[in-house]
């Protein structure tokens, strides 16, 4: 399966909090920026989170065995941290946060105040190449979420169920029998 | 704010358990991850420290119900109850949808309780936002233990803002009143989410100028939704 159709598979478009709304639009264009990217780069795969945790877009070959709901709120919380870390050395943010293991490394940056790029990379490709196009990915996936901020929330009617008392949220088969 | 993924016909929540050191956050999500079948649920993640504690946070991301073709996932966060991880607990509050206050039932621990939902009111206050906004329910938990003091009693000291909040007594280790807490926090953020939803549709159709760009990603969504 090519990256291309990959991407549609794994759009995510999303709406995020200092966002009105990503459109489909906006999230192929984010795909686009991603996937120009790892072409690029020759990275494994990567994300687009926002601070709090959620992910606005992903793409690349993704082991199966991967969470990326987890993987994205364990990043916003490290990078959190890392940002706190760098105020209190008097910088404003460490832009970037490099962690390297055996056959892995993970580098996050910062795009704009409110989300990050999250890259996993293996062997096939340095940390320098992966830094250098991945500064270029930030200002292209930062213009389009500027793009996004001028864009209608479009409105989802969850309908009667849900205004006038649900039933349980956790239900059966939800819980185990 | 939730977050809608609009391909996959997705609806994300972020909720928060806060509450003071050892009242039973974590035993919450544990007893909620040893429940829910494997469909449903992810990976239980817990930052903890060798002593068990909370270091950082503990996350259990769960699929629920589908409405109207939405399915809704929850993102359930604890924050670490003591003190000085407050800076910690402003990380994990980030975007938070709705929050479930855990406090400790016994007598001597009442201090602490309204130390740590001053302290939520605060970091809420420095995301920008309140209990106002924010929806939240309270959990009375630790009910099984030596000396509880009685429900109208925390009632009084916890639910006694202008708007009263439902609240639940449990015993998070044998599971009393966690999904009825889960619930509840679930079904006030739809509930919440749809209104919001319904306000913007309306604003829309007061202004038909506006629905155009809507119009525009609903083609897109479909276009998508066909070539996957």
């Amino acid at each position: 399966m090519t990256r291309a159709s990959n991407a549609i598979r794994r759009t995510e478009a999303t709406h995020m909090q200092a966002l009105a709304i990503l459109t489909i639009q906006s999230a192929e264009r984010l795909l686009k920026a991603l996937e120009e990217y790892l072409d690029h780069s020759e990275a494994s795969y990567a994300l687009i989170i926002d601070r709090g945790g959620a992910i606005l877009s992903q793409l690349g070959e993704i082991p199966p065995s991967v969470d990326v709901m987890t993987l994205s709120a364990l990043a916003a919380g490290s990078f959190a941290a890392t940002r706190e870390l760098a105020l209190r050395v008097g910088e404003a943010e460490f832009t970037a946060l490099h962690q390297q293991g055996k056959n892995s490394q993970i580098l996050i940056c910062s795009i704009q105040d409110e989300a990050m790029l999250l890259t996993v990379f293996g062997p096939k490709t340095t940390l320098g190449l992966v830094r250098f196009y991945s500064a270029r990915a930030v200002k292209q996936i930062s213009t389009v979420l500027d793009r996004a901020r001028g864009e209608s929330r479009i409105p989802i009617d969850l309908g009667h169920e849900v205004t006038s008392g649900l039933r349980d949220v956790f239900h059966e088969p939800t819980l185990r029998k | 704010m939730s977050i809608i993924n609009y391909v996959n016909k997705e609806i994300q929540f972020k909720i928060v358990y806060y509450g003071p050191a050892l009242c039973g956050k974590t035993t919450n999500l544990t007893y909620i991850h040893s429940q829910v079948a494997e469909a449903h649920k992810g990976e239980l993640v817990s930052l903890a420290t060798a002593a068990d504690r909370t270091l950082f946070f503990d996350f259990l991301p769960l699929n629920a119900v589908v409405v109207k073709g939405f399915k809704t996932k929850f993102q359930l966060y604890t924050v670490p109850g003591q003190v000085i991880y407050n800076a910690t607990r402003q990380l994990v509050l980030r975007s938070v949808d709705g929050v479930v206050f855990v406090a400790d039932s016994q007598w001597d621990k009442m201090e602490e309780n309204i130390e740590s939902f001053k302290n939520l009111e605060e970091n809420l206050v420095r995301q920008s936002t309140s209990l106002d906004q924010i929806p939240y329910v309270l959990q009375y938990n630790k009910r099984d233990l030596g000396n509880p003091a009685p429900v109208h009693y925390l009632d009084f000291v916890l639910n006694n803002r202008s708007v009263r909040v439902p609240s639940f007594v449990g015993i998070a280790t044998s599971g009393q009143g966690v999904f009825a807490t889960l619930n509840a926090i679930s079904r006030l953020l739809l509930q919440k989410f749809a209104r919001e939803n319904e306000t913007a549709s309306a604003k829309q159709q007061a202004a038909p100028t506006a629905t155009a760009p809507a119009s525009t990603a609903l083609s897109g969504i479909a276009a998508a939704a066909a070539r996957r």
